[in-house]
């Protein structure tokens, strides 16, 4: 099936894949992170998530890029859209379905996915390749004592990525709306016993992911082909993440993102073949499926 | 009738024609032990108890007989084979069915249907015959509905025939279960709660019908329920399951005048 | 509706799919065609997700191995399509079972998730460029020609058309005998209630997996059909959107029936054309079917041509009931019902009882 090309493989690129895959791994991190959030507290796995990162990207993109301004404005435009498109998707369609079976808000999610993608597609074009949002300026450096070269995009990269998830854990840790969150995603009946707003919560929460999905969608434009389908598949790459952690755990999240990163990145050494890390993400969905996701409880037998 | 206990039914000389034996089940989930080396007999043409209060362990007790639930240790023997890993519809191959306490109907399916689909179970004839209506496929599609409708007819539901069963009240889903459960002419009839959601009234007559049944379909029966009315009615033997282990046993005379009987349901103010 | 009744509207309905065809441009005609093999990807999710209540987001990509498999051996291998599309339906099969095996474990949310994983791996992998590659002999497509059918010649649209008709005339027969003989019972069973199924003898794995691999190879021969009727196979024409896209349809029209698996292909072909005609790029289509999804999952939860169905048939029970009763067909249920209970019933599911629509 596959034909595999054996690029050739010098031991002396494993530091430079390494960044590669660091910096690859903080996004996901990021997206994944969002999408854990969102269905914590709403119940929803948002398989728009990837669509929603896409379309605020490319607002940035239409910001910075084309009409010329600054990339924090362009960044900027990107978080709000992705709230945006978060808060409507909950508020006009999500919400709605209240007491309907999960799988059919899932579904929703997934027009919303042909949605956004071929609405973008018509702006923006399906295809075509764009310029990246750059939010600095400038190479990179040297890594002292070494000859790899880190770029300042890439440390940007990282560094947003992390900054972001440290402001999400502490939003949920030492925030009113934080502590609402996680005792909405414990269970919504008790804590609308306890006078929280549930809807307010819920949408809090699926502004908070999708902007989170929004960020990680910009600063991953100068490390990938940017065009509208590419950075709508690489957020759905965070769902491998997102499993890795058990849909729960945001710590795990993480790690599974980084893992991710890695495990993408190594196998390009060997392989030229385009889809290869593609070919990764669908193995490590099936074993974390596989593994962690068997129905019913311990020892009862279905099948 | 003797009867050796429980406890030891090892060492004994002359075997009595026990159709179902549980042997030192024990199941844990997490640190609880929901069944502590529980062990059960029932002869053939039996009906036996097993009672005691919520969360004794009864209905871990029986899914471990069906094969729904693998115990940690111990075995169960039906009618001389070990059942072992054997899963749920093996089992229910060689005789043994049952029925569910929060019933698990197929609500989308007619009445008729969710018998035939007992029928249907135990036929070899796959999706190929099916899709071509084999004469093999008519003969045997017509004879699981005279065979279904047989049954509706005994349980007095031969006009809900074509109703869903979703729709059907909760007393003649009760029935339906029954009758899903008798279609395939088990030998071994497991009955989970049979009387809940019942009233004084509807379980009069389901203990008429248990025993109509047995008589009917000449089937042995294990019978799990808090409604003490309805298992002194019908019961030749009861077990009395409490916080995982066997308690005591005895026929009905005896269990209700048992003092550990008493004090274990007094809890519960059932009796 | 009465058996009578319903043989005349199908005789009606199978005249003017016969009839009106040929009064059409080529054009027209072979999008009908295209519209009646889609259809027929509707049809494997009627199976699937009608019968046993699993979801599929990759019925596409089966579809896909279908083509392929046509495609390498009918092009590639100067096979004939009769042997090669026998050998599609079954690399579908095989494909289906294999995705199967994990689907055995998981329900729900989890199945949702494999199957858009495995619609998205086709896409990214197994049918990106490059990968078939050295096989293929690089970028050009498979070109695949018409077949002939018994002796004639399929090269006019006309006949093709007749062709296709006939092909979802018999899975469309197929899946309605499922459906009412014990196939349909066993599976719509296990959608009820796993445990009880299995307590009742029936084995979950087995039938399972034959749901899937059935399922898949009705989606594979439909991919093997589209293979002939658009006359290439290429890499571009089975991407992740266009997998979503026909699942979302299939939802849309609701997948418990026979009627809207031709209205769900037909829209799926006929959409971009109208779309096409109003002077909108029909790159709109997926948008409309998106926004489609998620409306019509808000208002008629069990599909569009399903709650249309339901509409007319409480119609005709409603004429029905207005007839005279005569003696002794006096409804002993409605006397034994609480009222509250059994009207309430009657609103939310008014037929179904008889299981064929």
């Amino acid at each position: 099936m596959a034909h595999l090309v054996l690029a050739a493989y010098r031991p002396e690129l494993i530091p430079s894949f390494t960044v590669i895959g660091l910096v690859l791994g903080g996004v996901y991190a990021l997206a994944a992170v969002g999408l854990v959030l969102i269905y914590r507290v709403s119940g929803v796995l948002n398989f728009a998530h990837g669509a929603v990162a896409m379309f605020a990207t490319f607002t940035a993109y239409e910001v910075s890029t084309v009409q010329g301004h600054p990339g924090w404005m362009g960044a900027l435009a990107a978080i709000v859209t992705g709230a945006a498109l978060g808060f409507v998707i909950e508020w006009l369609t999500i919400r709605p379905l209240t007491g309907r079976p999960a799988l059919v808000k899932v579904v929703v999610t997934i027009g919303w996915l042909l949605v956004l993608q071929t609405a973008a597609g018509l702006i923006w074009g399906a295809t075509a390749y764009h310029r990246p949002v750059k939010l600095v300026s400038g190479s990179g450096f040297h890594l002292v004592g070494t000859d790899v070269t880190v770029g300042y995009d890439q440390l940007t990269t990282v560094v947003v990525a992390l900054v972001f998830a440290l402001a999400v854990a502490a939003l949920l840790r030492y925030t009113t709306l934080g502590n609402a969150m996680r005792a909405v995603a414990d269970n919504p009946e008790t804590a609308r016993l306890w006078g929280i707003n549930v809807n307010r919560v819920t949408a809090a929460s699926w502004m908070v992911g999708s902007a989170m999905a929004a960020v990680a969608g910009v600063l991953i434009t100068p490390l990938i082909a940017f065009d509208t389908f590419s950075l709508t598949v690489v957020v759905i790459n965070a769902f491998a993440a997102a499993l890795f952690g058990r849909l729960s755990s945001l710590p795990l999240t993480v790690i599974g993102g980084f893992l991710l990163g890695m495990a993408q990145t190594y196998p390009r050494m060997f392989s030229g073949l385009s889809g290869t890390a593609d070919l990764v993400t669908f193995v490590l969905v099936l074993g974390t499926l596989g593994i962690l996701f068997r129905p019913g409880q311990r020892k009862v037998r279905v099948v | 009738m003797t009867r050796t206990t429980a406890s030891m039914p090892q060492g004994r000389l002359i075997k009595p024609p026990s159709l179902l034996e549980v042997e030192h089940i024990t199941v844990r989930f997490g640190g609880v032990r929901a069944l502590d080396d529980a062990s059960l007999r029932v002869n053939t043409g039996e009906i036996v108890g097993l009672i005691g209060p919520n969360g004794a362990g009864k209905t871990t007790f029986f899914n471990c007989v069906s094969g729904v639930l693998k115990p940690d240790s111990g075995r169960v023997v039906f009618d001389g084979h070990e059942l072992g890993d054997l899963p749920p519809h093996r089992r229910s191959r060689l005789g043994l069915a049952r029925t569910f306490q929060n019933l698990q109907l197929f609500s989308g399916l007619t009445a008729l249907e969710n018998l035939m689909v007992a029928v249907d179970a135990r036929s070899q004839r796959g999706m190929l015959a099916d899709a071509f209506r084999t004469p093999l496929a008519r003969l045997e599609e017509r004879k699981a509905e005279e065979r279904a409708r047989a049954v509706l007819h005994f349980l007095h539901l031969s006009d809900r025939a074509d109703t869903l069963a979703g729709d059907l009240p909760v007393g003649l889903q009760r029935r339906l279960d029954l009758g899903r459960a008798l279609v395939g002419r088990p030998r071994v009839l497991l009955l989970d709660e049979p009387a809940a959601g019942l009233d004084t009234r509807e379980t009069a007559e389901l203990a008429e019908l248990l025993l109509r049944v047995r008589d009917r379909f000449n089937v042995t029966m294990l019978l799990v329920d808090h409604d003490m009315a309805l298992v002194m009615r019908v019961c030749d033997h009861i077990y009395v399951l409490d916080f995982g282990e066997m308690l005591t046993q005895g026929p009905p005379a005896q269990i209700r005048q048992d003092e550990t009987v008493i004090r274990a349901y007094l809890g519960e103010a059932v009796v | 509706m009465s058996p009578g009744l319903r043989r005349g509207f199908l005789a009606v309905v199978a005249l003017v799919a016969i009839v009106w065809p040929a009064l059409l441009s080529d054009f027209s005609r072979s999008l009908a065609t295209d519209g009646l093999i889609f259809g027929l990807i509707v049809l494997s999710l009627v199976l699937l997700t009608g019968f046993v209540g699993q979801t599929s987001f990759c019925q596409y990509s089966f579809a896909a191995v279908g083509a392929f498999t046509v495609g390498s051996l009918v092009a590639g291998h100067h096979w004939s399509f009769w042997l090669a599309m026998p050998l599609g339906v079954t690399a579908a099969a095989v494909v289906g079972a294999l995705v199967a095996i994990p689907a055995l474990r998981l329900t729900g949310l989890f199945l949702t998730i494999l199957t858009v994983a495995v619609a998205l791996f086709f896409d990214r992998f197994v049918l990106a460029p490059g990968t078939w590659d050295s096989y293929s002999g690089g970028l050009s497509p498979w070109v695949v020609g018409r077949p002939a059918f018994l002796g004639v010649n399929l090269d006019t649209s006309y006949r093709f058309y007749l062709f296709v008709l006939g092909a979802f005339a018999l899975c469309s027969l197929l899946v309605w005998n499922f459906r009412r003989g014990k196939t349909g019972r066993v599976l719509r069973a296990i959608r009820d209630a796993e445990i009880a199924a299995s307590t009742l003898g029936i084995n979950l794995t087995a039938w399972k997996l034959a749901a899937f691999a059935t399922s898949a190879g009705l989606a594979g021969l439909a991919g093997s059909l589209l293979a002939v009727s658009v006359g290439s196979v290429s890499t571009g024409g089975y991407d992740f959107i266009h997998s979503l896209g026909v699942a979302a349809v299939a939802t849309v029209m609701g997948v418990s029936s026979v009627a809207s698996a031709a209205a769900g292909g037909l829209f799926l072909v006929y959409g971009p054309e109208i779309l096409r005609r109003l002077h909108v790029s029909p790159q709109w289509f997926n948008l409309v079917t998106g926004a489609l999804l998620i409306v019509q999952l808000i208002v008629t939860p069990d599909g569009m041509v399903t709650d249309v169905q339901h509409k007319l048939q409480h119609l005709l029970q409603h004429r029905a009931a207005r007839r005279p009763a005569r003696a002794g067909e006096v409804d002993l249920a409605v006397a034994e019902t609480p009222a509250g209970a059994r009207g309430e019933a009657a609103a939310t599911r008014p037929v179904r009882t008889g299981g064929a629509q």
